[in-house]
């Protein structure tokens, strides 16, 4: 079979790059395929995206196609998969489902050429599957794909692993510590969430994402929060938070606007835990705001949990 | 040798406030101006007002702290000791007057927030966010509709036996629900009032949303002035509703104490009315971020700088300097 040995495939450093970066990575290297991946968010990019984008898109979307943007004449194939479920009460946010078509749309006039792969285990196709079968349209063999799904599937379990028990240690520092209840896209992102996340370290507060977290036992924390919650990575958040409610001072829940799926889980989450009393705060991006909001909110957030922790007011 | 005294500064986006206060939180002098879009203007009109209500042979200024949205450039320019939130500032002011406080509102001209105390220490909080709907820029947005001078719409709301409903979810659909029901012929009064319960259902569903409002509550900021609000506060939390006389002093209160407690001390002289202060924007072009970066000369020379990202945007002092020369 005749093998695309020049193909250059390029990855967007947005949205679910952030959750599976090791597995795509893995998984195209194995195969012998170079790839590009955008560089960090920044204004540039995040401007060009909001300006592709239509209003109603939230903001990790927007700065998804300011990616998908930056890649254009830099690879032959962009690779945007579709991800839609994992299971039964184990779905991902519409965004996700409709990714390909949405930046095919946007993007029609420039002629993009789409990688993608389909994961949807209610519909029959897990994430082996879908990925097996985009190498087989790359012209590999059922074999080659699956030695690369197979390598790549490992990494990314080695490196999930290693980010769980990294936030353990954490949860067992001194000083300060504030649980980031964040979709790693929100949090990870280098122009929105790594503001936050610098001011925090400035400030001597020791930032723990709640995603990273065993995930198959913060579905099942999540299962006694709410029975009935389908958002696959919102359950991981909230299990994870749940998890670590006497190992932290204050939880910030940052979200981007407009996430439908936050907007109703953050919710939720602000009822529960409440009889904890571990203060909480909500932190929206959008495409408007500066930092200066910003810092005022964490400065007098972290200013309530340090004196909580001393019992005195604070001192200048 | 004179007696120690702090000087404590609150800029917001509408109004600026300052306090004198000695050792034992009397105060001293205070003032309360417009910041009509110029805090550095403000800050020196509100400087040159203080300067002239203490005794100078008495008392020295021996810290300053400054707080509100632009604390950090009245900071650089009064040379500040303490440069703090407003949220702290005012729970640090409120439970200094008033220690048993459980709850604060705050209202101001576009910032509202809620903050929680135990034993007098402030234990959660919550401010507005993204919209600045059911703050003082709503209500004196409104007023200047109704043609009734915001001073005078609490004592106009008091006159209404049947508040009319208004829609305040977002303030454009609110004014748009105010002229219909102008139209229609709701009288000024009920429509005030009307105005005065939709700030109040528009804080309590979104910045006191799921928090439990114990009292004693203090309600502050520049909207507690306004009676309407207060009562209309009473009647949706069923409990009485403390303003403090000082109430719009809070957060300069706040700072000042700050500053007292603060280790550093600096010498505050009241000169900086000669002084010539401008901020100027720079726009960095070391990288795609593009940041927006502040620079604040006294007469000429920086004195400090913020908005970059990382440190290729740092403008130090000595580079000005060089760029200067």
């Amino acid at each position: 079979m005749a093998r695309p040995q020049t193909l250059t495939v390029g990855m967007p450093r947005a949205l679910l790059y952030h959750r599976y970066a090791v597995l795509w990575q893995t998984y195209f290297d194995a195969l012998g395929i170079a790839t590009v991946v955008s560089e960090e968010t920044n204004r540039e990019i995040a401007e060009g995206g909001i300006a592709a984008a239509t209003d109603e898109m939230c903001l990790s979307l927007k700065v998804y196609l300011g990616h998908v943007a930056a890649l254009i004449g830099k690879c032959d194939r962009i690779f945007i998969p579709r991800i839609v479920d994992f299971g039964i009460r184990r779905v991902m946010c519409t965004t996700f489902e409709g990714l390909p078509d949405i930046a095919a749309n946007i993007f029609r006039d420039r002629h993009i050429d789409i990688l993608s792969c389909n994961i949807s285990v209610q519909g029959g196709i897990d994430e082996k599957a879908g990925m097996v079968q985009m190498g087989r349209e790359l012209g590999y063999s059922k074999k080659e794909a699956k030695r690369a799904y197979k390598r790549a599937l490992v990494a990314q379990r080695a490196a999930d692993e290693a980010a769980a028990a990294a936030a353990e240690h954490l949860y067992q520092s001194r000083g300060l510590k504030i649980a980031v209840g964040a979709h790693a896209y929100v949090m990870d992102d280098d122009y929105y969430g790594r503001p936050v996340l610098d001011y925090l370290s400035e400030m001597g507060v020791t930032a723990i994402p709640a995603y990273a977290v065993d995930r198959r036992e913060a579905r099942k924390v999540t299962k006694r929060l709410s029975p009935t919650m389908k958002w696959e990575v919102s359950r991981e958040i909230a299990g994870s938070l749940a998890m670590h409610l006497d190992d932290v001072d204050g939880i910030i829940l940052m979200s981007v606007y407009p996430c439908a799926l936050d907007s109703m889980v953050n919710d939720m989450l602000v009822r529960k835990f409440r009889d904890s009393g571990v203060p909480m705060m909500h932190l929206t991006m959008d495409a408007q705001s500066g930092t200066a909001g910003l810092e005022t909110r964490l400065e007098s957030f972290i200013d309530i949990l340090s004196m909580r922790r001393t019992g005195k007011a604070v001192k200048a | 040798m004179r007696e120690e005294a702090y000087l404590g500064v609150d800029v917001g986006s509408i109004s600026t406030k300052g306090v004198v206060i000695d050792g034992d939180n009397h105060i001293l002098a205070s003032a309360y101006i417009w910041t009509e879009g110029d805090p550095i203007g403000a800050v020196k009109r509100l400087i040159a007002d203080l300067d002239g209500q203490f005794d100078h042979d008495r008392w020295a200024i021996r810290a300053t702290g400054t707080t509100g949205s632009a604390r950090k450039l009245v900071g650089a320019v009064l040379g500040a000791t303490v440069v703090k939130n407003e949220i702290t500032a005012h729970a640090v002011g409120t439970t200094t007057f008033h220690p048993d406080v459980r709850t604060i509102l705050e209202i101001g001209g576009q910032d509202s927030k809620i903050i929680l105390l135990e034993n007098g220490i402030a234990i959660d909080y919550a401010m507005n966010t993204l919209c600045a709907a059911g703050t003082g820029a709503f209500l004196s947005s409104q007023s200047r509709r109704l043609g009734i001078p915001v001073e005078d719409m609490g004592a106009v709301a008091l006159k209404s036996a049947h508040p009319t409903h208004i829609a305040a979810r977002c303030t454009v659909f609110a004014e748009s629900d105010l002229v219909h029901k102008i139209q229609v012929g709701h009288t000024k009064e009920d429509i005030v009032a009307g105005l005065c319960q939709a700030v109040v259902g528009n804080y309590l569903n979104n910045v006191g949303k799921g928090k439990r409002i114990r009292e004693p509550i203090v309600f502050q900021g520049g909207v507690s002035k306004n009676i309407g609000v207060v009562k209309a506060f009473e009647k949706a939390l069923g409990e009485p509703v403390i303003v403090d006389d000082n109430g719009h002093l809070m957060g300069a209160i706040g700072a000042a104490i700050l500053a007292r407690g603060g280790e550093a001390r600096a010498d505050f002289n009241f000169d900086i009315e000669d002084i010539a202060f401008v901020t100027r924007e720079v726009v960095c072009g070391r990288c795609p971020n593009r940041c927006e970066i502040i620079c604040v000369y006294r007469d000429g020379q920086l004195i400090d700088s913020w908005g970059n990202r990382c440190e290729n945007g740092e403008i130090t002092v000595r580079q000005a300097q060089k760029h200067h020369a």
